[in-house]
């Protein structure tokens, strides 16, 4: 057992309960939540693949930090739409979001 | 010394695991993103223990620091919806927890077992100037992108931000033509 299967590992963990709290999760937020453990999963295993191996270091550095950037925006982005929602329908369960306006 | 690496890895692992846990299956909603936070200082320790510091402080920075405001700013604006969160879950739910992990974990850890049979013990640390000069030389293209990437979210985040009051302007605007 090497520490690059440890630490793939670790992101297969972090993706699996990402995937588990996106159905789990009844509310918006929870589901956001969700989403960002799934992200920090993808970044780990982009930096041990690229820091473990005889790739050049900054490549994963490089990723990691681009998808740093992508989960901020994607963060704001999916506040603006709790909102939004939350002024429509009052709530931000899921399952009562189910109306489509043009 | 590297028996207290080796330490030091599984502590983090048990933080990120712990925390994962309390993300997913924590009642309430704020003591869920104190999980998260859990976790994504685990993962700031897993990318020191790579010898990446510059990426762990971003993580601190960026992670803990502005998505997780970002969350509980959420979290803290819609405050009234969260009472009362009596709805019972669906069937499905409890049948897509239980099946949806095993795919991944069948497919992905298969492929991982079995590939991975070496690894660097000690990776070598490097400095933050090549990653600069990396980005601002071949990946100048991708840095732009992703600047662009935050200005458009930033700008649907006002946009979205500002549509109540645009509805209530289109109202009052109906209600004088009809008079």
């Amino acid at each position: 057992m090497n520490y690059l299967l440890i630490y793939h590992l670790v992101a297969l963990f972090l993706m699996c309960m990402g995937l588990i709290g996106v159905v789990w999760r009844r509310t918006f937020v929870g589901i956001l939540i969700s989403i960002e453990l799934l992200l920090n999963g993808a970044g780990l295993a982009i930096m041990a693949s690229a820091k473990l191996t005889p790739t050049a270091d900054f490549l994963g550095q490089a990723g990691t930090l681009v998808v740093m950037g992508l989960a901020a925006a994607e963060a704001t982005i999916f506040l603006a739409l709790v909102l939004v929602v939350f002024r429509r329908f009052g709530r931000i369960i899921v399952k009562n979001t189910n109306l489509l306006r043009g | 010394m590297e028996r207290l690496g080796l330490i030091t890895l599984i502590l983090h692992i048990l933080i990120v695991v712990v925390g994962g846990f309390i993300t997913v299956f924590a009642n309430n909603i704020v003591r869920s993103l104190t999980g998260l936070i859990l976790t994504l200082f685990g993962g700031a320790g897993l990318y020191f223990l790579m010898a990446a510091p510059f990426i762990g402080i971003m993580q601190v920075l960026i992670y803990v620091g502005a998505v997780s405001v970002i969350i509980f700013f959420a979290i803290a604006f819609t405050r009234r919806a969260q009472f009362g969160l009596t709805e019972s879950r669906k069937s499905s739910q409890y049948f897509l927890v239980c099946l949806l992990p095993i795919l991944p974990v069948a497919v992905l850890g298969y492929f991982l077992v079995k590939e991975i049979t070496t690894s660097i013990p000690v990776p070598q640390i490097s400095s933050v100037q090549t990653l600069g000069k990396f980005f601002l030389g071949p990946y100048v293209l991708p840095f732009e992108l992703i600047s662009l990437v935050l200005l458009i979210a930033m700008m649907g985040a006002v946009i979205l931000g500002f549509e109540k009051k645009r509805i209530q302007m289109e109202q009052l605007d109906q209600a004088k033509q009809e008079e």
